[in-house]
Order: structure tokens, then sequence, then C-alpha cells
């Protein structure tokens, strides 16, 4: 069998090719080209085409170590990827226990396609409809002084907790779907036994099910700590003033001050911090997949 | 219906030999088995007449007509798939109707047709259920109709009952046979159960290492094995090794062994007797003569097994572990540790080269 | 058995509490766009002045219209190369084969936000420029991995017998693909193009770094409304999006299962 395989594949490429090309060629036109360009802009006094004098340089990635702004800011994003991903952590996984060990049939199923179906909605709609609830005189504001005795001001909006809030919303569904997979895929019989061996819900979660359930809390990590260090709009629309992230400073590099060398340097460091994560967290990742 | 001839069919996957120089008749009308172990390229040989792959030398005819290249599409053969392929998105009727309507057949022709099939396979009236919601053996028999109601000239098994358990497998031979009988198509099935070959075909191949090692009706492989694989994988076989007399063979320790059938060998080559653990007979006491098993050995009973209607007795004999096989006549019961005297004809002996 | 019981109760009571976390700004949100008050001044008064309004609206419209335009030959192209692709690593085995299947992560893995400026440098360098047509190139590319994946995972629950079985009962290529295979994606196939669709439609990241005043999409719009101040008719544009996309979804959602429950 083995070696039928390996003589198929000499004449496989060939078959495959004129199916696989266009796809592919698209990929490298909009994906893989623009991101090496971007390395190679962001060595660059001056973009080529502007008609001024340009040459290659340094400066762009000297600016982010010499100036500790970016830096800061770039730990302000990884702090709050963490604090995003963690909150996600404890909101979501108990949320896949119950939907992966407590539910049964149709309702399982149901509750399930509601808990990830926002996610697949607009993300930049559901950020906005925070602001709703949010704001002053907000919902939650008007809700809470409605059922307190004493006047109290709720005014979250433009707020750091704001933020949390609204990434916490656009991504805990991601947590929720693979903490259930790799939920669902624990055999129930294991905790029975672990059960008659005298173990108790606490230890069983501890020494079992968790570890268990280990790849699909990395992968769940992974997917949302790298989009949040990269986020700019959510920070933006909820954060006001407060809301100054290492995205929002590259989105300013293109949209407002147009020095686009040192918007690529900043978003090349940027992909190679996530690279690194993401390789660390890929061989668990791979088996999660 | 038509015959299949297969000549000097080799097919190589890189370095490995799959099918070295087969070549094997399938007379039109018959019921063959290609039996061996994994790996002895049965599957491959039954791919090569199905067409879906082409041999790297020699020929395959269809009843006459050379098809080495042609594909399986333009072949007009059956075949039964292992996990019986049925198309999950068709119903059953739809999946017996494929054949005939790729052709372009006419719808009425096809319905008549398609609960024909369903009849004969005793389905007539699942034909609108889904693959899904059948039980293993119904799923069996739709695959057969599937692969039927084209009328193709040969019919390919690829072990076709495997998937089944014991009870329902019994049952499906014999109803597979009674079909086979019914058309007459000529039918070429795939199987590593000796069993299975045995009770079902006329004439059975056993190959190994891509290479055809016996072919003949059941009966004479099993009594007359050509070789110690042969001998072996078609049933039990007690194999003692030793130098050719020319009649049988003389063990290490100058016991003769006689042999009734088998090869011409040469006195003094490597040889090698094979005698079935059925046709032994087993004394507590040697004076009986009996003229007519000839062949005498002393042993001692090592082990018993009862399986009810029979007794399978392990006797050791210089270092050797002989099988004897007893029917149950509520008689004899041989205590383990027992001295007993084997007895058995030369005409239940084969004499064969050594491997 | 009692504190079991307890904790079901508590198991199901918190996934509720979930689901309200989850829906209950966006119904405020929609409710609010029925809200005479534009400032979002309480009590409630029914009104569909701010529909009504959208109408008026040019911009708004010609970007819902870019969008859909987007979203649809998006699908399209996804589709197509999509389908084709899966089919050619299901079905051959090559060299590069793992490796090709790796490069499809990128794309999914990378924040928009550095997808989406290498884009705008990388089409500003090859003087493809900004616009429609930028926009388009970027949600193809984001939306093909997806399309492959699903249709992929679908492909592999496919069993090859299948075809077998159709050849030897006389069906030619075009018959076993149209017949057997292509029957047996179709679900995968539909569930990419709804992905892909849904991608493009609600992409903003993207297509806020390569539209231009004049050829920008909806979500992009909005953005900007956003960022002048909040009005009823952000909150009416928004609801018509949320419960088109999670309409879609639930459609997908008939064709495809999310992973789990076999």
């Amino acid at each position: 069998m083995a070696a039928q395989v390996a003589a198929a594949s000499r004449s496989g490429l060939r078959s495959a090719l004129p199916l696989l090309a266009p796809a592919y060629l698209w990929l490298t036109v909009a994906i893989f080209l623009p991101l090496s360009a971007m390395v190679f802009f962001s060595l660059m006094t001056e973009l080529p085409l502007s008609g001024k004098p340009w040459a290659f340089t340094l400066e762009n990635y000297t600016a982010f170590f010499s100036q500790s702004l970016y830096l800061t800011l770039l730990l302000a994003s990884l702090r709050l990827g963490l604090e995003v991903t963690l909150w996600c952590i404890i909101v979501g996984y108990p949320a896949a226990y119950v939907l992966a060990k407590v539910l049964k049939g149709r309702s399982r199923e149901a509750i399930f396609l509601l808990v990830i179906l926002p996610f697949w909605s607009n993300g930049l709609v559901r950020i906005f409809s925070w602001a709703m609830v949010l704001r002053e005189g907000g919902i939650l504001d008007t809700a809470l002084n409605a059922v307190l005795p004493f006047k109290i001001n709720i005014d979250l909006m433009y707020s750091y907790p704001a933020v949390i809030i609204g990434l916490v919303h656009s991504y805990v569904p991601y947590m929720v779907l693979t903490c259930y997979l790799t939920l669902q895929a624990i055999d129930d019989s294991l905790i029975e036994a672990g059960r008659s061996l005298g173990a108790s819900r606490l230890q069983m979660l501890k020494r079992v099910i968790i570890p268990l359930s280990m790849p699909g809390l990395v992968a769940g990590a992974a997917l949302i700590f790298v989009p949040v260090v990269g986020s700019f709009m959510e920070p933006r629309i909820l954060g006001g003033r407060t809301g100054t992230f290492y995205g929002t400073v590259i989105e300013d590099q293109f949209v407002a001050v147009f020095n686009w060398p040192l918007g690529a340097a900043l978003s090349f460091i940027l992909l190679a911090v996530v690279l690194v994560i993401l390789a660390v967290a890929s061989p668990v990742l791979r088996r999660a997949m | 219906m038509a015959g299949v001839q297969v000549s000097n069919v080799s097919r190589s996957f890189g370095a490995h030999k799959a099918l070295d120089d087969v070549s094997i008749d399938f007379a039109d009308g018959g019921f063959y088995a290609l039996l061996g172990p994994s790996g002895s390229g049965k599957t491959t040989l039954l791919r090569q007449i199905a067409g879906f792959d082409f041999p790297d030398s020699g020929r395959i005819a269809i009843g006459g007509e050379s098809v080495e290249r042609v594909p399986v599409e333009k072949r007009r053969i059956g075949m039964v798939f292992q996990n019986y392929a049925l198309f999950p998105n068709m119903s059953v009727a739809d999946n017996v109707a494929f054949g005939l309507s790729v052709r372009g057949e006419p719808k009425a022709v096809i319905a008549a047709e398609v609960q024909g099939a369903l009849d004969l396979v005793q389905l007539g009236k699942l034909g609108g259920r889904r693959p899904h919601q059948l039980s293993g053996g119904q799923r069996q028999r739709v695959a057969l109709a599937r692969a039927i109601i084209t009328k193709p000239r040969v019919l390919l098994l690829d072990e076709p009952l495997g998937a089944l358990d014991k009870a329902l497998r019994v049952g499906m031979q014999i109803e597979l046979k009674r079909i086979q009988r019914e058309i007459g198509i000529t039918t070429i099935f795939v199987t590593h159960d000796q069993e299975e070959a045995l009770t079902m075909s006329d004439r059975v191949g056993i190959l190994r290492d891509g290479k055809l090692v016996q072919e003949g009706p059941p009966e004479e492989i099993y009594n007359r094995p050509k070789s110690e694989f042969a001998a072996t994988f078609l049933g039990d076989a007690n194999i003692f090794r030793g130098e050719s007399t020319g009649n049988g063979i003389r063990l290490p320790d100058g016991t003769a062994i006689f042999a009734g059938s088998g090869a011409n060998l040469a006195p003094g080559a490597k040889a090698i007797c094979a005698v079935r653990p059925e046709r032994i007979r087993i004394f507590t006491d040697a004076a009986a003569p009996d003229t007519a098993n000839a062949n005498v050995l002393r042993g001692e009973v090592s082990k018993r097994i009862f399986a009810g209607n029979s007794s399978t007795y392990f006797v050791e004999r210089g270092g050797q572990m002989l099988k004897v096989i007893v029917q149950n006549t509520g008689v004899d019961k041989l205590a383990e540790g027992q001295e007993v005297v084997l007895r058995w004809s030369p005409e239940s002996t084969v004499l064969m080269a050594a491997s | 058995m009692a504190t079991t019981r307890v904790l079901e109760w508590l198991g199901r009571l918190y996934i509720w509490l979930l689901l309200a976390f989850l829906y209950v700004p966006i119904i405020i949100m929609a409710l609010m766009s029925f809200n005479v008050s534009p400032f979002y001044q309480l009590p409630f008064e029914w009104t569909t002045e701010w529909y009504a309004s959208l109408w008026q609206n040019d911009q708004l419209i010609s970007a819902t219209w870019n969008s859909l335009e987007i979203a649809v030959i998006t699908t399209i192209i996804c589709v197509v190369l999509g389908s084709a692709a899966s089919l050619a690593l299901y079905r051959y085995e090559f060299r590069g084969k793992k490796f090709l299947q790796a490069l499809l992560f990128p794309p999914i893995a990378i924040p928009w936000l550095i997808t989406g400026t290498a884009m705008l440098i990388f089409f500003f360098g090859v003087g493809i420029g900004r616009g429609l047509f930028a926009i388009l190139l970027g949600h193809v590319a984001l939306a093909l991995p997806y399309v492959i994946v699903v249709a992929s995972a679908r492909l592999q629950t496919f069993a090859p017998e299948l075809e077998e079985a159709a050849r030897s009962l006389g069906a030619n290529q075009w018959q076993v693909t149209n017949r057997v295979t292509l029957p047996w994606i179709m679900p995968g196939v539909i569930a990419g193009g709804l992905f892909a669709f849904a991608v493009s439609f609600d992409q903003f990241v993207v297509s806020y770094f390569l539209s231009t005043p004049g050829q920008t999409t909806l979500p992009v719009e909005i953005y900007a409304a956003i960022r002048k101040g909040f009005t009823p008719e952000i909150n009416a544009v928004s609801t018509i999006i949320i419960v088109v996309s999670m309409a879609l979804m639930l459609l997908t959602a008939r064709f495809f299962k999310f992973g789990g429950e076999k």
C-alpha cells in the first residue's frame, strides 16, 4: 500500500497543479507577497512611489527601540491580550464544560449554535452595541439606578474595562468552541472510572479533565491572544482617549501620519511577536486541530 | 458471461513486486476464490481484472477479448467492495439503478430491472430506504444487486463478507452461492478466510508474495498441497523434515515416513512430508498390527483440548509437537503425560520439496 | 445525587447568563434603532424613521451595494478556486503537499491589521492601488483558506471506493464526479461559500486600509460614522447587518456541523 502511494505521488503533482495553481497564486499575490513587501518597505526612509528620494535604513527599527513609547504600547497590547485571554478562559471554559458534559441532545446543539453564532456576525457592530450599554445614561446605568435606592454614576465608556469587556464579548465564543471540542472527546466513562476510584469532583477536574482539555485551552488562547494584540478598532470605539494601543499606533501611521515605512516596521515587529507565539503554541495547536 | 484469462501478469509498485508473473484461467461460470495472507497480491490481482489498475506486463482477457488496457468503466464487470461502497446520497433503489442509469436506459426499463434485482437478493420492499438505514447483511445484498443488474461478464468480490459477524457470514455464503448459480456468472472472490474459500468455491488459487502458489479444486489443494505454504495456509498440517527416500522421507533419527503421493524427488534430497491432523489415529499400545497405516511414531500426550465434537491432542515426539484431531466417540480419553502410538496411512501423506 | 442536580442546575443557569452577556447588548442596540430619541433617551417610543432615513443616505446605500457585490464575487471565486484546490489536495499525493496545507494557516492566524497594512503597501507598490478591486483581492485571499479547510474536512469523510464503485458500474469520469463526488462534497462547498460570504460581508479591517472615500464598504462607512458620533441611524444599519449575518450563519449550520457532533 505504501509503495502504491509512493508510485502515485510521482504523477500526482502534475495532475494536482492545474487545480491548485489558481488558489495558491491568489494567496501569493494577496498575502505572501504583501507580507514580504512589508519587510522591504520597513527598511526604507521614504516610499519610493512618492517621488521623494529614498534610501535603505534601519531607522524605523531603531525608532522602535529608542523611543520607549512604542515598546510601552507593545507591552500594553500584550498585557491587554493576556487579560482578555484569561477572562475568556474564566468565562468560556465553564460554559464549554456545561455544554459538553451537562447538556444533552437537541438543547445542547441549539445552545452551542447560539453561543458561537455572534462570533460569525459583524465584529464592528457588536463592539458598537456595547457603547449602547456602557455609556453614561446607557442601559447599565439606567437599569442599576432603577433598582438601587441611591444614585450611582456608571460610566464605563471610554475606559480600559470597557475595552476588556468588548474584546471578551468578541472572542469568548472561540474559547467555548475549542474547549467544547476537546471536552466532548473525553469519554464519560473516564470520569466515572475516576469517581469510582474515590476521586472528588475537584480532583477529577484538576487531574483528569483539565489536563485532557489542555489542547483546546491552548488553541483557544492562541486564537484569541493573537488578534487581540493586533486590535485597534475595539480600543478606538470603546477606549476613547485611554484606548491607545500598539494596534492604534500602527493604524495612525497608515491613515493619519502617513509614515508607511515606520508603520511597516511596527507591523513587522508585531508579526514577529505573533509568529513566535504561534510557533510556541503550534505543537499543541496541531494536536488540537 | 465469459471466462477470464490472466496470462503472465506482473505489476510492481516501486521496488515492491505486487504481482509476479501470475497466470490463471477462470473458466466461464465458475466460482473462484483467491486466497492469501494480506500483502500476497490477491487484491491487486482482482483490481487488475477489474481495471482499476493496469499490469506492467502480461495479458488479461475477458471472454477472449484483451482488456489489459481497457479502463474499468468499459470492461463490463460487476464489483462488490469490502465495505460495500453504497452511495450514501441515493436510496437503495437508486443505488441499484446506477449502472443502468449512467448507460441512459429508459426509466421504465430501469424500474423493472431494479425490482427484479432487489427481489433476487430478497430485499424487494426496501428500495426506498437509504443505505444507512440498513443492516450490514442488507447492505451486502444491495451491493450485490447493484453489481449484477448491469449483467456484467464477471462478478468480482473483494472480501465481501469480511465486515459481517460469523453467523451472518455463513448465511450470506449460502445466499451468495445460490445467486451465483441462479445467474451462472463467472465469479472471482478474494478472501483471507480459508474456510470461506473451501466451502464456497469450485476452484481456489493461493497467492503468496505476488506469486500463484497453487491453483485447483479445493479438495485437490487440501489433499495434495504442493508446498509447505499451501499445506499450512489452507487447513492445518503436521510437517516432517528429512531426506527423500523416493517414496517418503527419512527423519534425522532414521525413522522412515512413507508418502502415497506428491513430488518425484531424487533420494537424498531435502524433503518434507505433510499429514493432516484428522488423518492420524492414536493408540495406547503398539501391539495391534495395522498394515494399512504403515506410518508409526511413538510419543507422549502433552496437552488435550476438548472441543465438543472432537478433541485435539498435542503429542510430543522427538522435540516436535504433533497435532492429532480425534472425533469424539465417547470412549477414549487420554491423559496428559500418557505414552501413545500414532499411526496413519501413506495415502494421507504428501511428499514435497523442502522450501 | 442532590449535589449533582444542584450543580447541573447551576451549570444551566451559567449558560443562560453567558447567552445574556452575548445577546443583551445586541438586542439593546436593535431596540434603540426603533426608539424616537436621537440621543437614545428613555422612555422608549416606537418609530421606524431611522430606517426610513437610511434610504435617504446615498453614501450608505452605495457602500451597501459595494459590500454585497464584493461578497457575492468573493463567494463565487472562493467556491470555484477552493473546491478545485481541496479536490486536488484530497485526490493526489505529491511532495510538498503538507507545506501547501500549512500555508493556509497564516492568512487565518495573522492579525488582519498586519495583513491589511501589508496589502496596502504592496498593492500601492505594484500599482493596483486602493479601491474596490484591491478590496476584492484581499477578501478572496482571506476567505479562500476557510473554504479550502471546510471543503477538505467534508472530503475527508468521503470513501474513495465510492468513485471506484461508480466506475465499475460503467460511469465515466464526468459521471463519477457529477453524480457521486460532487453530491457528497456539496454541503461542504455550500458551507464554505456561506463562510466566504460572511468573511467578506463582515470584513472591516482589511477593507478599511484598502478603501478610498468613493470606493468603500458598509463596515468601513459605519466605522467612519461611529467615530463622528453615535446616531440611531447607525443602530438601524447595524441591526440590519447583524440580522443578515446571523441568518446566514444559521443557514450555514444547516449544511455544516461545526465539528464535534457526529
